[in-house]
């Protein structure tokens, strides 16, 4: 067991949370774009969390990122004939991204980031005390 | 002074579960775990033990697989986390002052070292 592990754990619960928000800001950012990078609309991407199995020596592994993978979901259509993404009805596809929900997962991944900032705070605190112990 | 020593490492091994579980608050399906070394300690002072006793108690982390908190399976309860985190980190502190104290007593006893 090394004894900085708790530290691992949280740094990795905080790297997963910050990939959760960029991944949360470029959906926000697509919102209304109809031409990805495959010319088709932007689909709303997710990123897939799971917990990470301890390597030699660890007790607990912490979180790790499995991928970041497409929301199939159709999109909305809106009736635009004007618009040069408009299909023969005059309907145009946006992406399948709800801003409100986006906003959502925002919320609980910056709390979730904070969650994790305070347990390392709180680990430091504890090793900070083992030193005081030798002083 | 080794039963500190033990709870110490209790104390510090709680702190990686606890921050598991708070890595994980977003994980689907997870479940979250703890340790009782308050618990498995007390039991090894229950019948007059050897510090060889103490010093080989085993710690084990439990997983709760009873509840779950949300639509995803995961029953990680941020706010109970968070007030397990700062009576663990309070914990250790009260350990650390008693070894510090202990120590002291030591010095004395050898005579001033510093």
């Amino acid at each position: 067991m090394g004894m900085f592990d708790a530290l691992n754990i949280s740094a990795s619960g905080m790297s997963a949370e910050r990939l959760r928000m960029d991944v949360i800001a470029e959906n926000l950012a697509n919102a209304n774009t109809t031409r990805g990078a495959n010319g088709q609309p932007y689909q709303r991407q997710e990123v897939i969390l799971q917990e990470r199995a301890p390597s030699f020596g660890e007790v607990l592994g912490g979180v790790m990122v499995t991928g970041i993978v497409p929301d199939a979901t159709p999109g909305r259509r809106v009736y635009d004939p004007g618009h040069p993404d408009a299909d023969k009805e005059g309907y145009v596809t946006l992406p399948n991204v709800n801003p409100v929900s986006e906003m959502v997962d925002l919320i609980t991944s910056s709390r979730g980031y904070e969650a994790n900032v305070t347990a390392m705070n709180a680990a430091k605190q504890m090793f900070s005390k083992t030193f005081d112990v030798l002083r | 002074m080794v039963g500190l020593q033990r709870a110490m490492s209790g104390s510090l091994l709680r702190q990686q579960v606890l921050a598991n579980n708070l890595a994980n608050a977003n994980t689907p399906g997870f479940k979250r775990s703890d340790v009782d070394f308050h618990g498995a300690l007390a039991q090894a002072f229950s019948n007059q033990p050897t510090p060889q006793d103490v010093a080989g108690t085993e710690f084990s982390v439990v997983t709760d697989r009873s509840t779950t908190m949300r639509a995803d399976g995961n029953n990680v309860d941020v706010d109970v986390e968070m007030s397990n985190l700062s009576e663990n980190t309070l914990d250790y502190q009260s350990l650390t002052s008693v070894l510090r104290s202990r120590i002291g007593i030591l010095e004395t006893a050898i005579g001033q070292v510093r």
